[in-house]
């Protein structure tokens, strides 16, 4: 039977003996030294962040929408722009919108049923500031207060599971993951080969038989009682996880072999390869650890004030290159290289993912081939469990706020809502605090 | 004159720099609390002189164009050689501050090798304690900033908002009144405000001086807080840094960053503060000076009540131990660098001259994860473990070590745990003096501080205490 630490300690009354620590952490025993089985009960989320307000409008280009060319008179797409290198048209079908040409790989999957795509997804009132959209999203409170909504949904769901269940990949643990009780880790990928590498407490090279000494002594510092909620407590805990933690997932992750070729070399581009590699990251552990249930990736840099399209050689005229097209192609490369791993060791079945935004940008372009701050925004949902298709309405754009901004269609927390009740297991009601219509993508 | 204690003077230099020896740190209380204050705030007065020469024999930015000695990293290792080697703490403790404050990234400023940020860097360390608006003035006309909020782009007909939003939300007032809780500003005031700031750029070459392009200037009449005019960018920030609103979130911000974590209950000790703002003539100088010699600065509830800062982390268990930093040169041959301390602070999630974002660093539970703690075990160990002091690097020597260490296991440790804070650590000192007693096969030994036990067991006596939760705190 798990262990909970903190339950430990107040079973031990402080007395902690170094042998007797038991940590809450990781795997049961007998997952060691394999890939996990198959298990179709196995229920993964991977929730994909893109900071800094993705342009939706361009994202999922609405070519039929009159208003869309007159807002967008250089950045936006004619339908006969919609064609990708290969110049296969990523127009959706029949419906009046078309993805971006960079998201190919994408469109592959969208064209497989694998995709739903969410339109006009925002909330009331949305505020235009970076900082308080995101923790709108992260918390799914309209004020951003609170813990992170799969944080709340950790608590109820992973306590007493192993450490790994959930992980963040990146430089910091995003605020979806801020939880009350659960200590969810976040692993900065490592330049170089093993990008788990530096994921270890490490004691003296010259004295190896210190060692042990230096590791009981840390475990046995970092499990005393320290006040409830009290930064030392929050420190000690996550010390003390991380020196636990560590060893495992990397005698764990080694198991993993690639069931694809995943970019490199900077190529498409050196984001992409970043990208991938976090999610490469995220399939090691996944295909290694039983309890893997949530995680975290994140694509940066979507703030396209100025210069969206284009590079200096085409005067930023060109749709096809430019920020935003590297980013869009990091994410659909991205997602369809980690789809194909998944798949290749048979656990495609068991894996959602879900992109966010804290927000779309402005119909109307400003005058520096950019986008200011919008509103709603298109999602994807990305899975075999997932039904393909379009979801929600496209906010028409002859239809704006006061601001120039569209009016959102679908409330995020709806898409939590699906997610919650038809994926994980959860009551959504109760991690979001109240009830959201489900949204047919699932279930 | 107050008087100020071994420990009250050892968290003044913690929080205003970043800690010190025995040696700086009696000084200080030997000043009192004033006069310690006083000393640190007009360090314009310490000899700097070693700094310089080390500075002078380390780098060589003569020509910023020569990407090989000036550019993204060199301008990394030059700001923590500085917060490492100077004798004008708080100078660098403020520069820190501007920074996180005025958050603008080389992710995206990265022209001319880094030279705008590099800029900028000087010129927060210059203004430190300006004016407010006078600061505010300089910082929104560089070209860092105009460059990190689009202020190039915004232009007649075609504002862009970002500068417009930031300036309020972020770097003077935020959304809310941190006192009343009143809303600050409005959407309209955003556009408005962007309209007074259109037109404002550089010039392409160097020095990159400050310009308006009255073509693309809005001369119109904006309608800003209810009150209509033709204000200019400049109209704009003078009337933003009367605002109490924005003496309010200053004071709130130099707090949290200083002082404790604040909450709702302090809001009248915030108005308080942000008074002496306001009462003279916007001083970040009176400001600071203020905080730091008040009894809330010096309550209990202040002391080790903020997470140490992986910069913080990084330059204090130098600093404290009275280890080295050597940066190596880029002006001797061969060409041989140390950037230990600035990827060691990125690891654990502060890379200098470049924030995550506009609004800064996350503090305090922010740099506390499973990974960045990891990463602040393993510098640690990595400090204690390099014996290698001939290459560039950050280094303690075992003689070093051996001076501060006592013939006791007891004493030893808390010769350390002083050295190092000053710590309590309750019942950790005695895991720590076991950890002293202890052989390699877990069987007991005797303690002596003998050249070898210094060399194996006092290094790991100090990753441990680095370790330690307590450690992690300021």
């Amino acid at each position: 039977m798990a262990i909970n630490r903190r339950q430990f300690i107040k079973r031990t009354a402080g007395a902690v003996s170094v042998s007797l620590v038991m940590p809450r952490f990781w795997m049961s025993n007998a997952a060691l030294g394999q890939e996990a089985a198959a298990d179709p009960n196995r229920k993964i989320f991977l929730v994909i962040q893109l900071a800094g307000g993705n342009d939706g409008l361009n994202t999922v280009v609405p070519f039929t929408d009159s208003k869309y060319q007159s807002l967008r008179p250089t950045l936006g797409f004619k339908d006969t722009e919609l064609k990708d290198a290969q110049g296969n048209s990523t127009i959706l079908g029949n419906d009046p919108l078309g993805l971006n040409p960079a998201m190919s790989e994408l469109k592959s999957l969208y064209d497989a049923g694998r995709v739903a795509i969410l339109l006009g997804v925002g909330y009331p009132n949305p505020n235009l500031s970076h900082f308080f959209s995101m923790d709108v999203w992260g918390t799914a409170n309209l004020t951003a207060a609170g813990v992170g909504w799969l944080g709340r949904y950790a608590d109820q769901k992973l306590l007493g599971k192993s450490g790994l269940s959930a992980v963040s990949i990146g430089g910091t643990l995003p605020k979806t993951f801020y939880a009350s009780k659960f200590v969810i880790p976040n692993i900065t990928p490592a330049g170089g080969a093993d990008p788990f590498v530096n994921y270890a407490f490490q004691t003296d090279a010259k004295f190896s038989g210190d060692k042990n000494d230096q590791i009981n002594t840390f475990k046995s510092t970092s499990t005393r009682t320290f006040p409830a909620d009290s930064f030392a407590d929050a420190i000690a805990k996550d010390g003390f996880d991380a020196e636990e933690g560590a060893a495992q997932l990397r005698a764990a992750v080694q198991n993993y072999t690639p069931g694809v070729t995943y970019p490199t070399n900077n190529q498409p581009s050196a984001t992409a390869v970043q990208f991938a590699s976090a999610l490469k990251m995220v399939a090691q552990i996944i295909t290694t650890i039983p309890d893997a249930n949530l995680f975290y990736v994140q694509l940066g840099g979507f703030d396209h004030h100025s210069q969206e399209i284009g590079t200096n050689a085409d005067n930023f005229t060109d749709k096809t290159k430019g920020q935003h097209a590297v980013l869009l192609k990091a994410l659909s490369l991205g997602v369809k290289t980690f789809y194909d791993d998944l798949a290749a060791h048979g656990v495609a079945d068991n894996v959602v993912m879900m992109t966010w935004s804290e927000f779309g940008r402005r119909p109307n372009e400003n005058a520096s081939h950019g986008t200011d701050h919008g509103t709603g925004s298109p999602m994807f949902v990305i899975g075999n469990a997932v039904h393909g298709g379009l979801y929600g309405q496209q906010p028409a754009l002859s239809d704006l706020d006061s601001a120039g901004n569209i009016k959102f269609k679908l409330d995020f927390r709806s898409m939590y809502a699906t997610i919650l009740d038809k994926w994980l297991g959860a009551d959504s009601q109760s991690v979001l605090g109240a009830k959201f219509d489900n949204v047919g993508f699932l279930g | 004159m107050a008087s100020l204690s071994y420990d009250e003077a050892a968290h003044l230099l913690r929080r205003a720099g970043f800690g010190g020896t025995p040696e700086e740190i009696d000084d200080l209380s030997s000043r009192g609390r004033e006069g310690a204050v006083d000393f640190l705030i007009n360090f314009g007065s310490i000899d700097n002189s070693a700094m310089d020469s080390l500075l002078a024999a380390s780098f060589d930015f003569s020509n910023p164009a020569d990407n090989t000695k000036f550019n993204q990293n060199e301008i990394r290792r030059w700001w923590f050689t500085r917060m490492l080697a100077t004798k004008r703490q708080f100078e660098e403790k403020m520069t820190l501050f501007w920074h996180n404050h005025f958050a603008t990234s080389i992710n995206k400023v990265s022209e001319n090798n880094g030279l705008f940020m590099f800029n900028q860097n000087k010129l927060l360390r210059d203004n430190s304690l300006a004016r407010f608006d006078d600061l505010l003035l300089k910082v929104a006309q560089d070209p860092a900033m105009l460059i990190w909020l689009d202020g190039l782009t915004n232009v007649l007909g075609k504002p862009n908002e970002n500068f417009g939003r930031e300036l309020q939300e972020l770097f003077t007032m935020g959304i809310n009144d941190v006192v009343t809780g009143e809303q600050n500003y409005t959407e309209d005031d955003v556009k408005q405000i962007a309209r007074a700031f259109t037109g404002w750029d550089y010039q392409r070459t160097s020095p990159f001086t400050f310009r308006i392009n009255a073509n693309q200037h809005d001369n119109g009449t904006k309608t800003i807080y209810g009150q209509a005019g033709n204000f200019s960018g400049q109209d704009v920030i003078t009337i933003i840094s009367a605002r109490p609103a924005a003496a309010r979130h200053l004071t709130w911000k130099l707090f949290n960053f200083f002082v404790y974590p604040v909450t709702d209950a302090d809001k009248g000790t915030i108005d308080r503060f942000a008074k002496v703002y306001l009462n003279n003539d916007h001083s970040i100088k009176e400001l600071v000076r203020a905080i730091f010699t008040s009894d809330e600065f010096f309550s209990d509830r202040a002391f080790f009540s903020l997470v140490k800062q992986p910069v913080e982390f990084v330059v204090g268990a130098v600093r404290m131990l009275g280890g080295t930093y050597n940066p190596g040169s880029t002006v001797s041959t061969p060409v041989r660098t140390s950037t230990t301390p600035q990827t060691a602070s990125r690891n654990m999630g502060q890379d200098v001259f470049a924030p995550p974002d506009v609004s800064g660093w996350d503090f305090n539970l922010g740099w506390v994860n499973t990974a960045s703690m990891l990463e602040r075990f393993n510098y640690a160990n990595g400090y204690l473990t390099n014996r290698n002091t001939t290459v560039p690097g950050v280094f303690v020597t075992n003689d070093q070590l051996k001076g501060i260490t006592k013939g006791s296991s007891k004493k030893t440790v808390k010769r350390f745990l002083g050295r190092l804070g000053p710590l309590s650590v309750g019942d950790a000192l005695g895991t720590l003096r076991t950890y002293l007693e202890t052989g390699d096969n877990g069987q007991p030994v005797t303690y002596t501080n003998d050249d070898a036990t210094v060399d194996k067991k006092i290094r790991g006596l100090v990753h441990q205490i680095m370790s330690l939760p307590e450690f992690q705190l300021n």
